[in-house]
Parts: C-alpha cells; structure tokens; sequence
C-alpha cells in the first residue's frame, strides 16, 4: 500500500502514546481507589471509632463480664461446624461421584440447601427441634422410653445444636468445593494406582485424598471463615438462653441506643484477626500449588462400580438437610398457630392471604428483588474489570496485587461487620445515603466482589489469552475486543456468577438488619421482625416466599446462561 | 506492502528467575519477502514474533513499518496492536467460537472499518482461496483441524495487512496435513505476494517456504541467509545441529594423523589447517557403511564402529553405531533382498566412512551439550563428558 505518501508521523505518535501510557495506569489507579473506599472506609471508620477517646471502644467491649465466654463459643462453633462440614462434605461429594448413571441427577441434591435461605432453613428448623412445641420432638415423645417427657428430648436453643445446624448449611459449602476438587482428578490417575496394585481404599487414601489436599484446605479456610462469621443461627436461636458469639454481640452493641460502634468495632477486630489467621494458615499450607497440578485426559471416575448406596445416602442427606425443615415450614405456613399437634382439617391460606395485603412484607420482597439484581447488575462489571487487572490489566505487579487483595477482602470479613461499617459511613458525610435503598446496594456490591471477581476470573484464565489477542490483531480496539469476543464467549460463566450472586443476595441478612432502616426493609429483616414478635406461621410463609424468589431466580439464570449456570453454582 | 525493520530489538521477562527472551535482535524484511525465525523451543521466536504484533511490549529497541514506527522505546511510541495493520495466524487458531466462518473471516474487515472491502466481496474470495467456500455459514467448532487453520489463515489475510505473521501455525496438524497446508502457504505467498514473518521450530517447513531464514539461539540471531545457505553453509556448529547435521565427531590432530575418540581415522584425511579440537558435524544420510574387508572409495575417511541398534525405514535402514564413546547415527539403503546391510544387527563390527566435503568442521563448541537438550538431539552421556575434555 502507499506507503511513501505515508508521513513521518513520529511527535505526533510520541505525545498520544504517551498520554495514553499514562492514562492507562491512571485509569487503574481511580477504578482501585474507588474499590478501596467502598470496601476499606467503612472498615477504617469502624476502627477509628473503636480508638477514640483512648481505645474506650476496647475497653468496653473487652472488661464486659461474659466476653470470655463469647469468643469461646465463637470458636467451638467455628470449628465444630466445620469439622462436621468437612467429614459430611467430603463423603457427599464422593458419593455423589459414585452414583450410578441413571441418578446423576442426584449429585445437584446437597447444594440445595443454599437456595433455601439461612434464615428460613434456620427457622425451619426451631419447627421441628423447639423443646415443647417442635415437631420432631413431638413425635421422639411418642417413643415408649422417652413418653414420659413433656418437653424434649433435643433442645435447639444450646450451643451443639446451633454447631449441628451450622454443619449442615455449611456443607453444602464444602461439598461444591471437593466436586470441583474431584472434577479435576483425571481417571488415569487412579487407574495408575490401581494396576499399580492398591485397593479401592487404598486409591482413596493414597491418591485421592492427597490430592484433595488443596481443595480441602481452600474449602475448608473457606468455611471456616463463614462458622466464626456466622450470625443467623447464633442471633435467631441462640438469644433465649443467653448463648452469644461475637456477631450477636456485635448486633446487639448496634441496636443500644445510643448505637455503640466502638465496642462493635472492637469486637470485629477479633474476628478480622481470626480471618488474617485463617488465610496466612491456608497459604502457608498450599505451599507450591504446582505440586497439584492434575490435568490430563479422562474425567475423574472413582475405581470400583457405581453404587445404589451412594444413591440412599444423598437422599437421606437431603431428607434430614432440606425436606424436614422446609416442612416444617410448609405446615406452619398453613396453620393458624404454631403447636406440636397438626391438625390437617385446619390447615388454612390465611397467612399467604396476610402477606400479600401487608404493604410492609410486599415492598420488602420488592426491595430485596430490586437491590439484588441492580447489585448484581453493578457488581458484574466491577468484577470484570477487577478481574482483567488482576489476569493482566497492568504491568504494575503492585496494582495487581492491590486489587487481587480488595476484591479477596469481604470474604474474610463477617457480613456483619460490613453492615456496621456500611450504617457508620452512609449516615455520616460526605455520602447520606441512609434511610434509602442505595446503602443496602452498596453493602450488597461489596459482599459480592469476591464471588463476582473469583467467577469471572476463573473463566477469563480457561478462556486463554489467544481469543482477545487475535480480535486485537484483526484490529480491534481493548473494549471492542472484549465486548465482542469476551463478553459473549463468558455467557455461561457470567449466567452462573449471577444466578449465584443473587440467590446470596435475596438471602442475605446478617449486613442487611444493620443498614435497614424502619422504610427499607428486605425479606430477611422483615421475617426477622415477626419471628421476634413470635408470628410464626407468618413467618414460615414468608420464609417459603424467600425460598422461592430465590428459584425463580436460579431458574431465570439457567434460561439466560444456559445449564452450565448451574454447575457453576 | 511495506519493507519492515527491527532494530536492537530486547525483551526481558520479569519472571523468576528474570530473562532476555530477546537480545539484540536486528531484521530487515523486504517487501513481499517470507521471513522465517527458527529455532528451538524457548528461543525467543515466538516472542519476537509477539513484539512484532504489539501483543508483547519489549523492553527496548525500534521496529518500524515501512515509514511508520511502531514502536520506539526511546522515543516511547508503542502503536497498539489494531492500530499496526497486521494478521496474524496462531498456533491454536484462535477461532472465535461463537461466530459463523463468515464472520470470523469478515471480522478484521468491520474492525478495520474496511466497508469497500466487505462490499467487494472479499471475505468470500478469501474463503475461495484457501478452498473454505462451502464452510463460509458453520461455526468453527463443526470443522476439522486442517479446515480450521485454513479459516484462521483466510482471516489473517483478509484485510490484506501490511505483514501477516503466523506462529507456528501448522505444529498442531497431523504430517500429511502438514505437508499440504504447507503447499497451500506456499503458493498463497507466490498468488499474493503479502510481507510474513513465520515461526517454526520444524526445518522442513523452514527450507520450504522460507525465502530468508534466522536460526535463533538464546533471543539471538545465530545465521540470517537463504534456505540454501543456511543448509549448506551452516555458519555455526549450533546451526549446523539445528538442521540435521546431528552427528558429532571430535577430532584432534596428534603427531601428523587425525585421532577421534582413540582411534586413528583412515582413508582421505580431514584437511583443516588448524591443530586445535574440532568438531565434525555430519547428517546420517552423509554416512555410510561397510561390511569390514570392503574397501571404501579412497575420497572418503574412514573409521571401524560397532553396531547398536538397526531400525528398518522401508528404502532405508536407521542404523546408530559406536566408535569408541561417541554414538553415530547412518541412514544407509535397505538395499536388494538379501544384501546385507537388511541383516546388520547389534554387536556386528563395521566400517563407517564419509566424504570430508560433506562434512561441516567447527572449533568444538563447549556450550554445545546445553542446546543439544534443547534441539532434542540424542546425545548420550559419553559425548557429554567428551565434549567437557575437548573444552580443554
């Protein structure tokens, strides 16, 4: 082509390309800073309150009589929920991968219990275990050795049954980890162990396991985190009989009035050391990740023949996880008032009736609707870009490094915290956004970074970089290149990120009861409100309502993102 | 169409350890001229041909395209790589797999803004020409490999860039595919005429489509020359390796006679007019072997070896011999039914012979063992340890 008539266009190439090589870093710098003032200002406000005058904020939080016994109870519950998530997990997980192939379908049944909401699942449960009027305990009483009970014989308000119920939520946690573990053992890696000479267990023991080890150790900081964090089950069952961990007080310190965010900040400072802690172990423990490399031909498939009891044990997970207190849940919905005798004549639509005419319940199932999506709708692209940094948005390993960490921080942050932090900041200048749906927004965009981020991160790396680096040399530009081969090659994984991120959302509590106010409520909140008034039938409907948001949502996600949608989950 | 000049061209990898992936380069491609760069695995090709895109950033150095510079570190001009004018034809394809055939030919044309182009009718002229015609409305994941690259090739060319750059991209083909695709390149460039810059690591298809050839070592150009040349001439022992010279012999010159791993060669002497350690590079087809007791004809030097394996190949045979440490490898005829050179096995003693003139000398290259990994040449333990004592 002419290339004569082509001038020697060199300053003119010189200034543009170096404003632009400028404006790059820049652009970076400003889309971090503003990460770095929603995720860390409310964190930094929290502590500032907590050092005032002389650290009083410690002082209070830490000379008042029971503290000791709070952090105990923190801990017990950390690690005894995590202990039964892990041993649950990890045995679902490998039935699930022992199945026979007619029942595949079973493996999605142990993640069911995320779609049933905490807080419904929770409830759901004081139905059955509540010492007098539970129905499971109503029908144990039947059994000749315990028929002299009037109460009894479990007891869901003490400590190992809210660590029981805990478990249970929390291994739906650890088995997606260990299936995607298990999903990444190739066949012949097992057949190399097996003709090599080791049994069944042998493989289990000497390959598998070990090569879990990451997988474990990840999933297992993971839920970790999420047992020192836990918050529903401590607050909703824990209360009567004076059972506290840090959250719950935290809680409590934010309802006092006048509120006291130093003793509540200074509360959170444990559990953000706990999280330090739990992630330095977790590194530490990985070591070189390249030792785990297993790539390679086959899928992964258990030695020896797919087994029908694999099949039973799902179920009965699922029966005892799911089917019990979700109805329990379905028959107090239907009745009039909550006692251990059922009486199907009754059984009534009165309360679904009361819901819909209560303007307060309707415009709270509204508002967790609307948040939600509008959060996932905003946080979808942040984590986009945060995750283009962090694959390969800079040569700056510092900035890479900066946005790698903001978006990892509200998984080690307890929600609860974030809610304090988020009421502190939004009241205060220079934003007053208290009182209105944004602030229930903004602490929804930052919970789910990490999931929007991660997500998104992990489909960019087995996308490859030749997709994007072909559209660049045919002439595209960054954002028309990612626009255009990216974004429609990611449909799936974006379809999956959101369709998890919004069932997290319409779900979420814990931050939610901080940042509500008496105008904005969400479904949560609200179902919170009348279990603590002692509604319950109104709140068993409201929490099968919230359960069934939630599957709307999933399904509404699986049409747009294809089925993978929902193994991504 | 553009001549193309790269000019004291360095990258370097902050990695761990860090690397210079390319040192120094220098290149001047003519207009309508089919570069190749050649060399093992980890020698910088493939990086250099990255900076030639944009994808890569190097550290410091010039390339400009005909009379625009592309990038000029010292001046820290850096166009990007759609504002360069270039196709390039990757390793893996790289086809989207979300859009037809059709769209993926016709995408450097709408990211181009070529509209005269997509009126014209170019995308279905290109398809024609590398025979994808009838595929122009399926999705990439319905065609074979070979079909594939055909489309990925048809995309590279399509806008008709200034420089179409292709990264190795027949290695992920099966041979006769290879061999085809290959021929199909080939005659595209004589049709077309576009300015390339291509990547391999494989010398066939290096001598075949090349016009100019750079043999990279260590991110640095070891010989730039025609095919023929670098063939027949190769300037250096690493060179020489590289293209199928892979027999080496060491040789001294002790007390008037030619001496290679203790034994005296016979026949027609080696003439050099140093007396220091050489290395005699030889490919296998440049050996031959005799019976002992045939006499060889007297042009060719000679040495007496054991056999250590034969490997029948159809019209020939592959047969790895011994003298001494250092292991040699013959491609000799498989000759008439019952000759004997069918029947050479193990442990059988022969003679081996060549012509000096078809050998290459070189001072033996101490840092020759190390490439050797690289290249993938078999080399055994013993001559590792020899060429240590011929460092000496």
């Amino acid at each position: 082509m002419a290339t004569t008539t082509v001038p020697q266009v060199g300053p003119a190439i010189h200034t543009r390309s170096l404003a632009r090589s400028i404006a790059k870093p820049v652009g970076i710098v400003l889309f971090l800073g503003a990460l770095a003032y929603l995720v860390l200002e409310p964190l930094i406000r929290l502590q500032s309150k907590a050092f005032a005058n002389g650290a009083e904020g410690y002082r209070t939080a830490f000379t008042q009589p029971g503290i000791g016994d709070t952090i105990l109870t923190t801990v017990e519950l950390a690690l005894g929920s995590l202990a039964i998530a892990l041993v649950l997990g990890t045995f679902l997980a490998w039935c699930a991968s022992r199945l026979p192939p007619r029942l595949r379908i079973l493996r999605v049944i142990p993640v069911l219990p995320i779609v049933v909401p905490a807080i419904a699942s929770v409830v759901g449960w004081a139905f059955l275990l509540s010492p007098r009027p539970g129905y499971l305990n109503a029908a144990l009483r039947n059994l000749p050795w315990w028929s002299s009970l009037d109460e009894g014989p479990i007891d869901i308000y003490t400590v190992p049954w809210i660590i029981i119920i805990t478990g249970i939520a929390l291994t739906a946690f650890v088995y997606l980890f260990v299936s995607a573990g298990f999903e990444n053992i190739s066949a012949e890696q097992l057949e190399a162990a097996q003709v090599a000479g080791s049994s069944s267990w042998g493989v289990f023991f000497r390959v598998t396991l070990p090569l879990l080890r990451p997988t474990l150790i990840y999933g297992g900081g993971i839920a970790l985190l999420l047992g020192l964090g836990q918050f529903t089950a401590p607050l909703l069952l824990g209360s009567t009989a004076g059972v506290n961990v840090i959250t719950t007080d935290i809680y409590r310190y934010m309802s006092q009035i006048p509120v006291q965010y130093g003793a509540a900040a200074a509360l959170g400072s444990t559990l953000l050391v706990f999280g330090v802690v739990v992630v330095a172990l977790q590194k530490m423990l990985l070591g070189n990740q390249r030792r785990f490399v297993t790539h390679g031909g086959k899928a992964f498939r258990p030695p020896g023949r797919p087994s029908r009891w694999a099949a039973v044990a799902l179920v009965a997970y699922t029966t005892v996880a799911t089917i019990l207190p979700v109805g329990a849940l379905i028959i107090v919905s239907l009745t009039r008032f909550w006692s251990a005798n059922i009486d199907v004549s009754k059984f009534t639509l009165d309360n679904y009736r009361e819901i819909f005419d209560q303007s307060n319940i309707t415009d709270a199932i509204y508002n967790s609707v609307t948040c939600s999506i509008l959060a996932v709708l905003i946080c979808l692209p942040i984590g986009f870009v945060a995750a283009s940094i962090v694959l390969r948005g800079t040569r700056h390993r510092a900035l890479r490094l900066a946005a790698d960490f903001l978006v990892s921080i509200p998984l080690g942050v307890p929600a609860v915290l974030f809610g304090a932090g988020f009421l502190l900041t939004y009241t205060e200048g220079p934003l007053v956004l208290y009182g209105t749906r944004w602030v229930i927004i903004l602490v929804y965009v930052t919970l789910m970074l990490p999931f929007a981020t991660r997500m998104q991160l992990a489909a960019l790396v087995s996308l490859g970089d030749s997709y994007v680096e072909a559209a660049r040399v045919s002439g595209s530009g960054v954002i028309e290149a990612n626009l255009k081969v990216v974004v429609p090659l990611l449909r799936s994984a974006l379809g999956g990120a959101a369709a998890l991120m919004f069932v997290l959302l319409t779900h979420e509590f814990a931050a939610s009861v901080l940042v509500r106010s008496a105008t904005t409520q969400v479904m949560g909140t609200v179902l919170f409100d009348y279990w603590t008034n002692g509604s319950y039938p109104l709140v068993a409907a409201i929490a099968l309502i919230m359960s069934a948001v939630t599957g709307l949502g999933v399904l509404v996600a699986i049409v747009i993102g294809g089925s993978k949608a929902l193994s991504s989950l | 169409m553009s001549r193309v000049v790269i000019d004291g061209l360095v990258k370097h990898f902050h990695g761990n350890p860090p690397t210079k992936a390319v040192d120094d380069l220098g290149l001047e491609i003519d207009q309508g001229e089919f570069l190749i760069l050649l060399g093992p695995s980890g020698c910088g090709k493939t990086t250099a041909l990255r900076c030639l895109a944009g994808l890569e950033t190097p550290s410091a150095g010039r390339i400009s395209f005909g009379d625009t510079t592309v990038f000029d570190a010292s001046r820290r001009v850096n166009l990007s790589p759609d504002k360069r004018n270039v196709g390039m034809v990757f390793q893996s394809y790289a086809l989207w797999p979300h859009m037809t055939v059709r769209k993926n030919i016709a995408y450097p044309l709408r990211a181009r803004k070529l509209r005269q182009g997509l009126k014209a009718g170019w995308v279905e002229e290109t398809a024609a020409l590398v025979d994808c015609g009838p595929l122009l409305d399926r999705y990439p994941a319905q065609l074979s490999g070979g079909q594939q690259q055909r489309v990925a090739l048809a995309r590279g060319l399509v806008a008709r860039p200034e420089l179409v750059l292709f990264d190795e991209p027949l290695s992920n083909l099966d041979a006769r595919l290879r061999d085809q695709v290959r021929a199909e390149i080939h005659e595209l460039h004589t049709r077309l005429g576009f300015t390339a810059v291509f990547v391999t690591h494989d010398q066939s298809e290096a001598l075949a489509l090349g016009d100019r050839l750079a043999v990279m070592r260590h991110g640095r150009i070891e010989q730039y020359d025609t095919p023929e040349s670098i063939y027949e001439q190769p300037a250096t022992e690493y060179v020489a390796a590289f293209l199928g010279m892979g027999n080496r012999l060491v040789c001294e010159y002790v007390d008037g006679r030619w001496v290679a791993d203790g034994q005296v060669l016979g026949g027609a002497p080696v003439q050099v007019p140093t007396g220091k350690a050489l290395a005699v590079r030889l490919r296998a087809d440049d050996v031959a072997l005799h019976p002992v007791g045939e006499d060889p004809a007297p042009d060719r030097t000679t040495a007496s070896v054991t056999v250590v394996d034969a490997e029948y190949a159809g019209r020939h045979m592959d047969v790895v011999v011994v003298m001494g440490t250092t292991r040699l490898q013959a491609r000799i005829p498989t000759g008439d039914v019952g000759s004997w050179s069918r029947r050479v096995a193990p442990g059988d003693r022969l003679v081996a012979s060549f012509r000096p003139a078809d050998a290459m000398l070189y001072v033996a290259d101490a840092d020759q063992t190390a490439d050797a990994e690289a290249i993938g040449e078999p080399m055994s333990l013993t001559d590792l340890a020899r060429a240590e004592t011929v460092e000496v």
